[in-house]
């Protein structure tokens, strides 16, 4: 946006003008105020850096954004300011954070499930490639459980997979929480219809009231329910048993490789000066050894994601190929994907 | 039932500090309900890391506060400027809205305050006394019951406005094409996205709502620009007079108890509760035709059902741990923050925070009233800006509004596309309220329509399998065929006894 022109001849028709866009700029401006010349010194940062999350205010990810973003103020020494613009799983905010200049004042959350499993379910053929953008801080991985109504007969994941019929509710089309159950019921080989709901407060709720009979959802969506006895974990879709619910078993040990998470890290437009890239790797590491953050963590039943830029990459790789292939070889169909 | 918890409650209200968290919570919610776009649940999101520090009880009062508080604000700009910031206020936005241009701007928001702080505190009474038996109800409610429920509504949508059925229905009917707008909810196919992101999650309701209602608006009234204004020359009082408050002494009752009950629902609630309340009026009232044109019961039942409904929609979240919406689920994440999880022992192991919030209520719900009945007289004056300022103004507030909801230039464009739709739509005399109403449960009912056809196996008789769901079927078959075939025979009966009692 080009700031208005002033002339001398400052009459009132113009200056009315110029208090018109005044009162526009800051809201349009918000985002492209990067680009400044103080990017090119060695002291960034020097202003405030703008943290987009590509989803709405209150879920997980805006969650753990703000708690880190809060946390990486003090080793930075600049405020990092939060800005949410979701939609499409995160693709409008990242690829609007990618577009922008590759001077560290832009910097935004990016989830796993954007580059595994969406391309599964959306075919895009601008969608971010993982080596076309700078991966800062890798931040947590969130485990998904599958979980009967402790009302139900299920006492086991066996018992489950021998019922007649098996309705099970997930969060929507393309998420961790229908990929892990399709895969699952389908390596097991029984039949069962999915039933995707608008997000996982509504999927838990039709659990609880038996309108399903299982349920896919992350730990901090169904943890006090199971906590509560309302609801009962089968299995966990983790490589390892889950620290939190140390009792359950994986999928993997019940003899179904089927692994599904979600993880978060935090990107930048590729090609960040050294020091610059340098100054927000040390941030947002001294960021997650935050108390606060470290209790944010606890509370929502998430674990620690600390890798470097190289393995985070070859991870959201591998993912996707693994996730491509499994798919390929059940004959799973998610949406208008092939 | 042991009162001794729900006393000490009051003891945690009535600590100063946690009296200061409601005013501020509350006030809060009042100026974010007053701007469009920037919601209770955004602004609690943000607020959430200030909240770490203070005692639990104290937060959840001081975030609760916003919610409800929110709810009082959004009256303001449905009334005024005919900007409904909530799928809640639409129809608070079509006899208000009129009543403002009749000069009466200041019983109906009066009225709506006093409708709002009737029915909000009904809704704790009710809670207080029943919240755990009505809690199981919300889980009663599958997708089969949303889509009786929907499709209840979208008939109901018909009846709104003064406008023709005909037009009515066709208003409506481009609504439910517009709600498909988006990813499928079932399959994630792209529809009407033209390959692009933006379009990908829909169109958010408050960018149909404002386009349709303030853009539109705005731009009929420009071409009235050269002929004289019709001048509001007075507001009249906050104070309702005794005809007024007579007329909607019932309206504010019905309202509560509807609003209670659907309030409790987890997703829609609050919509349909306003939307019921207005056609339980129109349907009661002597003359129905004075609906659309200003009725003041079109404006004291919607309000006291969507505030009833905002109160009731914290009963699933504190007794079974399930967030009703948007806001109760940002409420959620803040009670996890503080160590106290939402679900069903949260009663018994906190009964300080739980009866604390509720009965802060209480006291938040008199703040409000307080704070609302002498700022009616400060918002009114709005009207008395000249139209070539306010204008340009409230489609400032409005782009702000829009904008802040994802922070979208496009949506920007999207508003303004829609505020020509909204014109036309006005020039040709049709209704935005079914349109903008249809559109919001359109989306409800393909949604939940699909997941019970996946649910009973593609069966449609499931539908009156289920007992709540076969009772709301009855109730849909008596409302929608029923009825209108019975009236119609009378009609024609009684017209062709007085074509006898002419011929003869």
């Amino acid at each position: 946006m080009k700031s208005p022109v002033w002339s001398r001849t400052t009459s009132r028709r113009r200056l009315l003008a110029g208090f018109a866009a005044l009162a526009v700029l800051p809201v349009a401006a918000c985002s492209g105020v990067q680009g400044g010349k103080d990017a090119a010194g060695g002291n960034y940062p020097t202003r405030a850096v703008q943290f987009t999350v590509p989803f709405a205010p209150g879920g997980s990810s805006d969650l753990i954004s703000r708690a880190a973003a809060k946390a990486a103020e003090k080793p930075l020494g600049q405020s990092v300011v939060i800005t949410n613009k979701p939609g499409a799983n995160g693709a409008v905010g990242d690829k609007e954070v990618l577009a922008s200049a590759a001077d560290g004042y832009t910097v935004g959350l990016a989830v796993k499930s954007l580059f595994a499993i969406t391309p599964l379910a959306v075919k895009d053929p601008t969608a971010i490639q993982v080596d076309n953008m700078e991966i800062v801080a890798t931040l947590n991985q969130e485990d998904y459980v599958l979980v009967v109504n402790a009302a139900s007969p299920y006492q086991t994941l066996e018992d489950l997979l021998k019922a007649p019929t098996i309705r099970y509710a997930t969060a929507g089309v393309g998420t961790g929480a229908q990929l892990s159950q399709a895969l699952l019921f389908k390596a097991a080989n029984v039949k069962a219809t999915d039933v995707p709901f608008d997000g996982g407060a509504p999927a838990t709720t039709a659990l609880l009231g038996n309108q399903v009979e299982a349920l896919s959802a992350s730990l901090a969506e169904t943890m006090e329910q199971i906590k509560a006895g309302k609801l009962r974990p089968l299995a966990v879709f983790s490589e390892k048993r889950s620290t939190y619910l140390p009792e359950v078993p994986t999928a993997k040990e019940k003899g179904f490789d089927v692994v599904v998470d979600q993880r978060r890290f935090i990107i930048a437009p590729k090609g960040l000066p050294e020091d610059v890239s340098k100054a927000l790797n040390d941030a947002f590491a001294e960021a997650r050894k935050d108390a606060a953050y470290d209790k944010f963590l606890k509370d929502n039943y998430m674990e620690r994601w600390e890798v470097s830029d190289e393995e985070a990459r070859q991870h959201l790789k591998d993912a996707a190929k693994q996730y491509a292939d499994l798919t390929a070889k059940f004959q799973l169909t998610f949406g208008s994907g092939k | 039932m042991d009162l001794a918890p729900v006393l000490s409650g009051f003891a945690v209200v009535f600590e100063p500090q946690n009296l200061l968290y409601c005013l501020i919570g509350v006030t809060l919610g009042m100026l974010v309900g007053v701007l469009p776009g920037l919601g209770p649940a955004a602004t609690i999101a943000i607020l959430l890391p200030i909240t770490y520090g203070i005692e639990p009880a104290a937060a959840v009062i001081l975030l609760a506060g916003i919610f409800y508080g929110a709810q009082y604000g959004g009256t303001i700009t449905s009334v005024l400027l005919r900007l409904p910031g909530e799928a809640s206020s639409v129809v608070t936005a079509i006899d208000g809205y009129q009543m403002a241009r009749q000069g009466k701007a200041g019983s109906a928001l009066g009225i709506a305050a006093i409708g709002s702080f009737i029915g909000g505190t009904a809704s704790i009474i009710l809670l207080t006394l029943v919240a755990p038996f009505v809690a199981n109800f919300a889980l009663e409610f599958g997708p089969a019951e949303y889509s009786v429920l929907a499709l209840i509504g979208i008939f109901l949508v018909a009846t709104l406005g003064n406008g023709t059925l005909i037009k009515s229905v066709a208003a409506g009917g481009v609504g439910l094409i517009l709600a498909t707008v988006g990813l499928d909810p079932i399959v994630g196919t792209a529809r009407f996205t033209f390959g692009s992101d933006q379009l990908a999650d829909g169109i958010d309701f408050v960018i149909v709502a404002m386009g349709l209602f303030g853009v539109g608006e705005i731009l009929y009234n420009l071409e009235h620009r050269l002929r004289p204004q019709p001048a509001v020359l007075s507001f009249g009082r906050a104070i309702p007079t005794r005809l007024e408050w007579l007329r909607s002494r019932l309206a504010i009752l019905r309202g509560s108890v509807v609003g209670f009950v659907l309030g409790v629902l987890p997703g829609g609630g609050a919509t349909m509760s306003s939307l019921v309340a207005y056609a339980v009026e129109k349907r009661s009232a002597k003359d129905p035709s004075r609906f659309g044109k200003g009725a003041i019961e079109g404006v004291a039942g919607p309000e006291s059902a969507n505030n009833a409904a905002a109160t009731s929609s914290f009963i699933p979240l504190l007794t079974l741990g399930i967030p009703a919406n948007a806001t109760m689920a940002v409420l959620f994440g803040a009670l996890l923050l503080q160590g106290i999880p939402p679900g069903p022992q949260l009663i018994v192991d906190h009964p300080d925070v739980f009866w604390g919030v509720v009965n802060s209520m209480y006291v938040g719900n008199i703040l409000l009233l307080l704070l609302s009945i002498p700022l009616i007289g400060v918002f009114v004056r709005l009207l008395r800006v000249r139209a070539a300022i306010l204008a340009p103004l409230t489609v400032l507030i409005t782009m702000i509004g829009v904008y802040s909801i994802r922070n979208n230039v496009f949506d920007m464009f999207l508003v303004v596309a829609l505020g020509l739709v909204g014109y036309g739509m006005k020039k040709l005399g049709f209704e935005p309220g079914p349109f903008v109403l249809a559109f919001v449960l359109g989306e409800l009912l393909e949604s939940s329509f699909r997941r019970s056809m996946r649910l009973f196996g593609g069966d449609l008789t499931g539908f009156v399998e289920r007992p709540v769901s076969a009772v709301l079927v009855a109730v849909f078959v008596l409302t929608v065929v029923i009825v209108p075939v019975l009236r119609a025979v009378r009609g024609r009966q009684a017209a062709r006894a007085e074509r006898e009692v002419v011929g003869v």
